[in-house]
């Protein structure tokens, strides 16, 4: 946009002009994103702050009471189950986007491998499931691994579970929940990575007499890196602060920080335990997310890694 | 001849995969025809669960709150995030660096953070000022919160999409803005407002968390209401609603498979 030969009035009433029209088409989003989503969260932050008042509700004098007990000091001195919490959460997240790195790789792979006119189609099979809530797709795991179920009869006989335990409720089961709800948000990206594959720099490699591994490690992997770390990105901060699986699959002892911050928030009110621990969700989350952009960024790859 | 044997391995591995995908679906869908009471045991078929259905008066109505609050919320955020991302846009030559970070938040931000903030927030305000009390508004309030974003990328990535001369020509072909948007904009990015309603209605059926902690006592949305009836212990019951909304799935990938297959050809 030009406004070269305008005189100096025009040139600023244009100016003013513009400045009013993104003022009124962007001043509506933003508000609302401010008012119900920038403001809560910053009072949500505040509250981790305060101290714990009567049915768990906030009060005055500002304390780091709700840290010290989220680390597990409490009035009976310290006790290590929030911390289990914590680990068993950082525990889930790596397992669980580690296996859902080694399903989704070499899945988004073959779709590459197939017929143009059938990747849409495979990529929609792996997609669809995930259209259905959260719930329901937990539930049906919850049919599938209870006690007297075909999977829980075979982790039987082969002793890997008591008689009459089931599957679920376990940490296993919480794993499993993790690896089938988040495979999708990593095949698509992966598959975009496969899609847009320099063969070229294989066959280069080939030519030089690479063996497979190698030609695989140098030429192919590089190339998908930024579509898997999208994939991480994608799956791993979500799953950090799942509340659904480990609540439903996961059983007392299968508790993740999401379901320690939920808690605190009805039954066994405390809202500043609470919030001290969404404080920690999101320091995972923007760690996550800017340690991705780095690594994208030295990678050259900077748009493609944050969606 | 070592490809090959690649090849048919990964075919296999497919094939589990897709298994793997299908089969918690596949269990829900089957056992709401079953004709006993047990969740482990298959006896037979029958349509039991789903006459039950019919005379439930709760299930009735957190589908209506679910349809309400689906198409309420998606409306708002049409209007809002198409406006926003029409004024990213515009002024993308500006920075608006802020304006971005703001658009990912409510995509970034861990749903449970989201949803207890706006929980704890709500309350708060409601105790000062009476209003925002918990129900289908906060809900609608807090899902258009997570929809905007959605619809502001589709626009603005349809609008970068054109041909910037095109808003030149508009420029000369109609003379007042409000006939500029009613005869070019909006028919030149009907595609992106109708795909983005349809994601934003498909977010807010799909959302728990979010919903679960910004609802009231009246506002249960059906899988709020599949959340409490798991919760009292597994009623077969909840195999069969369960089912229907597998089964409107099922016809919406079909329809969206019908939309690819004919951009394709």
């Amino acid at each position: 946009m030009s406004y070269t030969g305008v005189t100096p009035t025009a040139r600023s009433r244009a100016m003013v002009r513009e400045a009013r029209h993104l003022l009124f088409t962007v001043a509506p989003g933003a508000s609302w994103i401010i008012v119900f989503l920038v403001l809560p969260s910053a009072y949500l932050m505040g509250v981790a702050f305060m101290s714990n008042g009567p049915y768990g509700l906030p009060e005055m004098p500002l304390s780091l009471e709700s840290f010290k007990r989220l680390a597990g000091f409490g009035f009976l001195g310290w006790s290590p189950g929030n911390l289990y919490t914590l680990i068993r959460s950082l525990w889930q997240t790596l397992i669980s986007t580690g296996l859902v790195v080694l399903v989704a790789y070499p899945i988004a792979y073959y779709i590459t491998t197939c017929r143009e006119r059938w990747r849409p189609i495979m990529l929609l099979l792996v997609v669809v499931p995930s259209w259905t809530n959260q719930v329901i797709r937990t539930f049906g795991w919850m049919n599938l691994l209870a006690p007297g179920t075909p999977l829980s009869g075979l982790a039987e006989s082969l002793g890997l579970i008591a008689p009459n335990m089931g599957l679920y409720p376990s940490n296993f089961a919480v794993t499993l929940g993790l690896v089938y709800n988040f495979l999708p948000f990593m095949v698509l990206p992966l598959y975009a990575a496969f899609e847009k594959l320099d063969t070229a720099q294989v066959e280069a490699a080939q030519d030089l007499y690479a063996s497979p591994v190698r030609a695989f490690w140098h030429a192919v992997f590089p190339q998908t890196l930024p579509g898997l770390l999208a994939g991480i990105v994608l799956v791993a901060i979500p799953a950090f602060g799942m509340y659904v699986i480990p609540e439903l699959l996961g059983g007392g002892k299968g508790m993740m920080l999401g379901n320690l911050v939920a808690t605190q928030f009805s039954g066994g009110a405390n809202w500043p335990l609470g919030a001290a621990g969404a404080i920690l969700m999101l320091i995972a989350t923007f760690v996550g997310l800017f340690a991705m952009r780095r690594i994208g960024k030295r990678l050259g790859g900077g748009e493609e890694v944050v969606i | 001849m070592r490809k090959r044997t690649l090849q048919r391995g990964l075919t296999g591995f497919w094939w589990l995969t897709v298994a793997f995908l299908y089969l918690p679906l596949a269990v829900v869908v089957l056992f709401s025809f079953n004709a006993s009471n047990s969740a482990a045991s298959f006896s037979g078929l029958s349509l039991r669960w789903y006459r039950r259905l019919m005379g439930n008066e709760e299930i009735l109505s957190a589908f209506a709150n679910s349809m309400v609050l689906a198409i309420t919320s998606s409306v708002i955020a049409l209007a809002i995030g198409c406006l926003i991302g029409y004024g990213m846009y515009r002024h993308r030559h500006r920075k608006l660096g802020w304006l971005i970070v703001l658009i990912y938040l409510p995509i970034v931000l861990p749903d449970i953070v989201f949803g207890i903030s706006e929980m704890a927030f709500f309350v708060q305000i409601h105790d000062w000022t009476g209003l925002l009390q918990p129900g289908l508004g906060t809900m609608i309030i807090a899902h258009v919160t997570f929809q905007i974003p959605f619809v502001a990328l589709i626009v603005y990535s349809r609008f970068v999409g054109l041909d910037p001369t095109l808003f030149e020509a508009a420029k000369d072909l109609y003379a007042t803005p409000v006939r500029r948007v009613v005869h070019f904009m909006l028919p030149t990015i009907k595609p992106a407002l109708i795909s983005a309603f349809f994601l934003s209605f498909t977010l807010s059926i799909d959302d728990f968390v979010i919903s679960f902690f910004t609802s009231g006592p009246e506002s249960a949305t059906l899988p709020i209401y599949i959340w409490g009836a798991i919760k009292k212990g597994v009623s077969p019951e909840i195999n069969a609603i369960a089912a229907l909304m597998i089964g409107a799935v099922a016809v919406a990938a079909t329809i969206s498979l019908a939309f690819s297959r004919r951009r394709l050809t």
